[in-house]
């Protein structure tokens, strides 16, 4: 036996962690990356016939756009099953019933699917890094080639435009924003699986909890130009806006693709608002399950 | 005194039905204890409330009424699972991972780390006859190779008191003699174990003591020799009596106050029978079984 009890553990939850991320590994969850990879290769020959800056444009727009839905998708699709399977198999009850606590189960679970996220989307990025700086040295060739007989400030002022709308920073704050967005919806969707019935019904609710989050910051401006605010409503509309984020925040990956830097105290400020939520729906989902019949 | 390996007392558990207005008790007032050391054996037909039991000493279900310990500690505390190695009925373990890796898995869940894991999963392997299979994932094992392995698991951070229930649930007669000749030999190294069964046979050949629950009541509860024996009855096993012996007994029972209530070959299990069938040479059994 071993001595002493620690009522919360790293390695515990590593260990879970990684017997997670193995099992999602498995699943088919890897062939959207492959779809995605096919839509970017397929979406740089098409664009052969654009100028450089609409290209790199439609790219980012497309990659980006197709990174955020992806992660999205993976992230509820992954973490729905997590739970049942494990209480269906009663694989939940023989880890339980070692010294494990059950937030250190509920954790090392979402820590998995957070881990599978982040690597699909270092594997995206990294693509979409890849096919970015492939078209833009493309392009730089032929800006060489066709103003070989331009005045060399000419050219260099030429180069400059090229590099600048290609690769840049704002892409990789961008990105943050689509894995913080998705961890997000990943442990929302722990959540609602800890008393949901069936995975379908939590991918249900996960639909209506995303429109909800895009469309609730807009009903809630609606909602106060035309009402009084009392405070009835002003509670009703707090408490809706603790319970269901507003994703529409996560859309600033709209003014990376059009080239507008994204501040740092802007970038800070909904990343940390993506772990608070992150973390404030693992502790619901433990209180959910803290009492959950095995 | 020593501390009971289980004790439980006065444990009701309801459980609420949705949509209806008669919620179903699993439980009542039960009282049940685990004297550290035995094998005790907890009968009971379906729907009796064996499992829901298991699971309140395991802290995986909580009591509506009552209390349930582990050597002296709450079973709702994690800390009184270090003492306790489970394995569920039928249990399906990450399919992914191989024999080697399910062990490793679960002693990193009792923080055992470095060469102690892995002296602990080579010991193990080699205690359920898996190290041939070791390195072969669990999707490719049988039924009784998975029963094996989960009970591997429940061993893995040397458990005081073991949780079986339904342990030979689907396995086939030789796996289950292997299962029953390996928690013989756990209760020799001193563990207590505690198995749900309605197997009678075989908590029967393996068990000191029983509870038989019927609809979340403890009916019966004892030792084995005490609840089987039948005190005005003695049982006189021959061999190769002729009739005329076994006439004489019964004129000399018929003497006395005692009449000969029975007279035949004695039975064996069907057990027995079917390994005895199976496992000679030939498959045909050169012998009359015992």
């Amino acid at each position: 036996m071993n001595e002493g009890h620690h009522a919360f553990s790293f390695f515990r939850v590593a260990a879970i962690t990684g017997a997670t991320l193995r099992g999602l590994a498995r699943l088919k969850t890897f062939y959207v990356l492959l779809l995605f990879a096919l839509l970017l290769i397929g979406n740089s020959i098409f664009m052969a016939q654009m100028t450089f800056q609409q290209e790199f444009q439609v790219l980012k727009d497309i990659a980006l756009g197709a990174m955020s839905v992806f992660s999205s998708l993976l992230a509820v699709l992954a973490t729905a099953r997590l739970l049942p399977q494990d209480i269906d198999d009663r694989t939940a009850s023989t880890i339980l019933a070692k010294p494990v606590s059950r937030f250190e189960y509920l954790a090392g679970k979402l820590l998995g699917a957070l881990l599978l996220l982040a690597i699909s989307l270092a594997a995206m990025s990294a693509l979409f890094f890849l096919v970015l700086t492939v078209r833009e040295q493309w392009v730089l060739r032929e800006t060489v080639r066709q103003m070989s007989a331009a005045p060399p400030d000419q050219l260099s002022e030429a180069l400059r435009l090229v590099r600048a709308s290609a690769l840049n920073p704002n892409l990789l704050a961008g990105i943050a924003i689509i894995y913080v967005k998705a961890c997000l919806l990943a442990s929302l969707t722990l959540f609602v699986s800890t008393f949901a019935t069936t995975s379908i019904f939590t991918m249900i609710v996960m639909a209506f909890v995303y429109f909800i989050g895009h469309l609730q910051a807009v009903a809630r401006e609606f909602w106060l130009q035309t009402h009084s605010a009392g405070w009835i409503s002003q509670t009703f509309l707090g408490l809706v806006a603790l319970f269901f984020p507003d994703l529409q925040l996560f859309t600033l990956t709209d003014d990376v693709v059009a080239g507008n830097a994204i501040p740092m105290t802007v970038l800070a400020q909904i990343v940390t608002l993506g772990l608070f939520y992150t973390g404030f729906y693992l502790l619901l989902a433990w209180s959910v399950f803290f009492r959950k019949e095995l | 005194m020593t501390e009971p390996a289980v004790l439980l007392s006065n444990v009701t558990k309801i459980f609420p039905v949705p949509f209806q207005r008669r919620p179903v008790v699993a439980l009542r007032d039960l009282d049940l204890e685990v004297a550290a050391g035995q094998i005790y054996g907890l009968l009971g037909p379906n729907g009796s409330g064996k499992s829901t039991t298991l699971k309140i000493i395991l802290g995986l279900v909580t009591p509506t009424r009552g209390k349930a310990q582990v050597f002296g500690r709450d079973s709702d505390r994690v800390a009184s699972h270090e003492s306790v190695g489970y394995l569920p009925e039928s249990p399906d373990f990450y399919k992914y991972l191989t024999g080697e890796e399910t062990l490793r898995f679960y002693g990193k869940l009792c923080s055992l780390r470095g060469a102690r894991l892995k002296n602990r999963v080579g010991e193990l392997l080699a205690l359920v006859g898996l190290t041939s299979a070791a390195g072969r994932r669990l999707s490719g094992y049988s039924k009784g190779m998975l029963q094996r392995i989960g009970l591997a698991q429940a061993l893995i951070q040397e458990p005081a008191l073991l949780i079986l229930d339904e342990p030979t649930a689907g396995v086939d007669p030789a796996g289950t003699r292997e299962i029953r000749d390996l928690i013989l030999d756990l209760k020799g190294r001193g563990i207590t174990v505690l198995l749900s069964s309605h197997l009678l046979g075989q908590v029967q050949e393996i068990c000191d003591r029983v509870g038989i629950l019927a609809n979340g009541v403890l009916v019966r509860e004892g030792s084995l020799s005490d609840l089987l024996g039948v005190e005005n009855q003695t049982q006189i096993i021959l061999e190769n009596a002729s009739p005329a012996l076994i006439n004489k007994i019964g004129d000399l029972a018929g003497g006395s106050r005692a009449r000969l209530v029975k007279c035949g070959p004695p039975q064996t299990s069907l057990e027995g029978l079917f390994l005895e069938a199976t496992q000679a040479p030939g498959g045909k059994g050169g012998s009359k079984p015992s």
